[in-house]
């Protein structure tokens, strides 16, 4: 299968048509609170069925593309990210809304989305079967390390330690809960059976992020609203400001597709790591969480660039590297395409069609981005009255939709009033976040490291450390404590 | 606007309403069909299949929603507490529902359910990480022998982890088995050499061969037609039969005359060569059985199965 004949393929009416489509989708998906690429993509699935296999696929790569930037809209302009994975970008983006540059903000968005979705999906075309071998490195011991890295990452936000430090532990607490993975033993479910199944990052994230939000606005005096504000800035502004930061895009391309690698951690863990990072290395740390568009496309990189590096293993060898790829997993099995190394051996058409046709959902992304902004902006003239029922509407919609559960949605709301408690008392919220999603992690991986070492009789910490990117990652955890410390003692 | 709410806030009741319609009109409106997994995987493959069908056949749209938590008890019990009126049925793999009721405190039993057909027989089987040494069933006893507890197996699911159980016992020998989150997980694992086995369904077949793994065998009655060159575990003289088969269910107290319709439709649709070619197509072995011959292979089944769990319940139920 030569580039030629690809491109024939890519480069027709109906090709474009499905990408933008699923694209358009996936923004306007990924815009509204609670719903997210996956639910975007399970919705459609069935209309891939009668699809010619490489057009059903790109139409839920385009959706997968799409939802991952179009979270960081309603997180820029009304402070409620979409999606998890835009939760840092609400923290700098709202506070330039505020400022009276939102369409910075958004433009920053979308072209930091746009180099970090060409070097995932490039990465994707060129290393695809290097990387997948070094996703199989991580075992146990390496998913330890690398999620406890991720709760080092923390301590490099900012405010009070106490009060992150309290944030995490109720991550982490609120992520026990439930049937314990390893020995199926239970915690804090008092018998009922939507306990059993544990708490899941959605509702939280809606409850926290979203609710939260909402609640305080009601509050609010109507002078007290962000004021929609015509201010001019060229595109090529902001792109020529990304190009000055092109070793920040670059690093937060490249721990977005490592990290995107990694299964079940993915995309929210490459994302606060790599603004993390950003932090850590900025000439301007003070300005984080005020407004320092360095993080936008810290994070903004980063979460496209995981879209195309945790396709790796699925094409590579079958195993999904995040739920939507899972599902993009069960599109392909449908349509009766084997996935792993085979693939690129039997159905070369449907390997390459669909790795070049993901360029396409980035141009197709950054396109609707880019002129879509301007109109983007308009919510901001919506008074907050109005904004406030109908993002509620969607969130709770959104809550349920996720497994159809009203547990859900009970749970959102309850720590949408706590979300609101601890915004008042400025405990950050973030942390939390990254607790929930990072406990199970570290616990079963932990949990799974001492079963294996006591199965092959060897202690545990000669198990934890049996291989080199074990024993380079926990050097990295340290590394990172260290940095940590010393940055939380620089700036008091 | 007012007008438009008062309609969404009657709609409910409304549907309500609609649901004591008489039977033999049957359907007069949507069917759901309740799916306690994600998308994606196996199971909402099956139904998906299923529900496009069946909903030519019987003129109705046919909804398949996603309800899965707590390894589908949350969904399972979903089904068991709908209306049996035909409008809300069940697609699973039997037997995550006996398992679950025998492991958990569960709202369901095996009287919570009709069974309306079964549509695949997927065995479980026993494959090797690449490159290990454990790649026959001999290899494995013999090592396992001499290093009790040494053998790490991962499996992905209450079936797997029963399937581990079934083999260790069967072979005397004693094992480590390990829990992963899904399927992709448990491969990623085995894939890279982080345990010794792996316990899934023959789904996995090709992408753990392709990365070098080797299928030890499988637990069926015979070869299965899609790998011929995998035994069996029977003819390796290990008598272990496991496997999961998707089956349709409806709410216990399903009226006559709904089940005779559904049963009809779906025994129509089940010789529909189409249909069959989506099954392959999907890896998934076909095999249909009508509602008293999936009722019969349950019962058969919860049988042989029960004894297993009995022995096994502290591995379920944690430490």
């Amino acid at each position: 299968m030569d580039l030629l004949s690809i491109l024939s393929v890519l480069l027709t009416p109906s090709v474009f048509l499905v990408v933008f489509a699923g694209v358009l989708i996936g923004i306007v998906v990924g815009a509204i609170p609670g719903l997210n690429g996956a639910i975007g993509i399970s919705l459609l699935l069935p209309l891939t069925f009668t699809m010619e296999p490489q057009i059903g696929l790109l139409l839920l790569g385009g959706i997968y593309m799409g939802g991952m930037y179009g979270g960081s809209i309603t997180a820029i302009l009304i402070n409620v990210p979409g999606d998890v994975v835009a939760a840092p970008v609400a923290m700098e983006g709202y506070p330039l809304t505020q400022q009276g540059r939102s369409k910075e903000a958004l433009y920053y968005s979308i072209f930091s989305s746009m180099f970090g979705g060409f070097i995932g999906v490039l990465i994707l075309i060129l290393f695809t079967p290097p990387l997948a071998r070094l996703a199989l490195q991580f075992g146990p011991a390496e998913m330890f390390f690398v999620s406890l890295s991720g709760l080092v990452i923390v301590g490099a936000l900012s405010g009070s330690f106490l009060k992150a430090a309290f944030a995490v532990l109720f991550g982490l607490f609120i992520s026990t809960i439930g049937i314990d993975m390893i020995t199926g033993s239970e915690r804090f479910t008092f018998g009922s059976a939507d306990l059993r199944s544990g708490i899941s990052v959605v509702p939280v994230v809606l409850g926290l992020f979203c609710f939260a939000e909402m609640f305080l606005n009601i509050g609010k005096k109507p002078g007290e609203q962000v004021k929609y504000r015509d201010q001019s800035i060229k595109r090529m502004t902001v792109v020529m400001s990304i190009l000055r930061k092109r070793l920040l895009v670059w690093k937060s391309g490249i721990i977005g597709t490592v990290v995107g690698l990694l299964p079940g951690v993915g995309t929210t863990l490459a994302v606060f790591m790599s603004y993390g990072e950003a932090k850590r290395v900025s000439k301007q740390p003070e300005l984080f969480e005020k407004g320092n568009p360095e993080g936008i496309i810290a994070a903004e990189s980063a979460n496209n660039a995981t879209v195309g590096s945790s396709m790796v293993p699925l094409l590579a060898l079958g195993v999904p590297g995040s739920p939507t790829s899972a599902i993009i997993a069960g599109a392909l099995v449908i349509h009766g395409i084997i996935l792993g190394p085979s693939l690129f051996v039997n159905r070369p058409d449907v390997a390459f069609t669909f790795l070049y046709g993901m360029l396409l959902t980035v141009v197709a992304m950054t396109i609707i981005g880019a002129v879509g902004i301007k109109y983007f902006s308009y919510i901001l003239k919506i008074r907050m009255e109005y904004i406030v029922p109908t993002v509620l509407v969607f969130a709770l919609f959104g809550a349920y939709s996720l497994r159809n559960s009203l547990f859900d949605v009970f749970i959102a709301i309850v720590l949408g009033i706590a979300g609101a408690i601890f915004k008042k008392i400025e405990v950050p919220l973030a942390p939390i976040i990254i607790g929930v999603v990072l406990g199970p992690l570290i616990e079963t991986n932990l949990a799974r490291a001492m079963r294996i070492a006591g199965a092959r009789d060897i202690p545990l910490i000669q198990y934890m450390l049996s291989s080199p990117l074990a024993i380079g990652l926990l050097v990295m955890v340290v590394a990172l404590m260290v940095v940590v410390i010393q940055m939380r003692r620089k700036t008091g | 606007m007012k007008m438009k709410l008062a309609v969404l806030f009657s709609a409910p009741f409304l549907m309500a309403a609609s649901g004591t319609a008489l039977a033999q009109d049957y359907p007069t409106k949507n069917i759901q069909i309740i799916v306690p997994y994600s998308a994606g995987g196996g199971g909402d493959t099956v139904a998906r299949i299923i529900a496009d069908r069946l909903s030519d056949e019987l003129g109705r749209q046919i909804n398949v929603v996603n309800r899965e938590g707590a390894g589908g008890e949350i969904g399972i019990a979903e089904i068991a507490r709908s209306q049996a009126d035909g409008y809300t049925l069940g697609v699973f793999g039997y037997p995550d529902n006996f398992v679950l009721e025998n492991t958990r405190d569960t709202s369901f039993d095996s009287n919570s359910f009709e069974y309306l057909a079964a549509f695949d027989d997927m065995p479980m089987g026993i494959f090797s990480s690449p490159g290990s040494d454990l790649d026959t069933l001999d290899a494995v006893r013999s090592y396992g022998e001499e290093n009790p507890g040494a053998i790490v197996i991962g499996e992905s699911g209450a079936l797997g982890l029963l399937n581990i159980l079934a083999f260790s016992e069967e072979l005397g020998i004693d094992t480590t088995p390990i829990r992963y989150s899904g399927g992709g997980e448990l491969m990623n694992a085995l894939l890279g050499n982080h345990i010794d086995l792996a316990s899934t369904s023959s789904m996995s077949h090709d992408p753990i061969t392709d990365a070098g793994g080797t299928p030890i065998g499988f637990a069926a009655a015979e070869r299965m037609e899609m790998f011929p060159d995998v035994p069996t575990f029977k003819e390796q003289g290990v008598d272990l039969e496991m496997g999961v088969s998707r089956v349709m269910v409806a709410p216990a107290g399903l009226p006559d005359d709904v089940r005779d319709i559904l049963t009809a439709a779906l025994d129509e649709i089940s010789t529909n060569e189409a249909m069959i070619e989506n099954f392959h197509s999907a890896s998934i072995p076909y095999r249909y059985l009508n509602a008293d011959e999936a009722s019969d292979m349950v019962e058969r089944s919860n049988s042989v199965l029960s004894p297993v769990i009995e022995e096994n319940l502290e591995q379920f139920n944690g430490d």
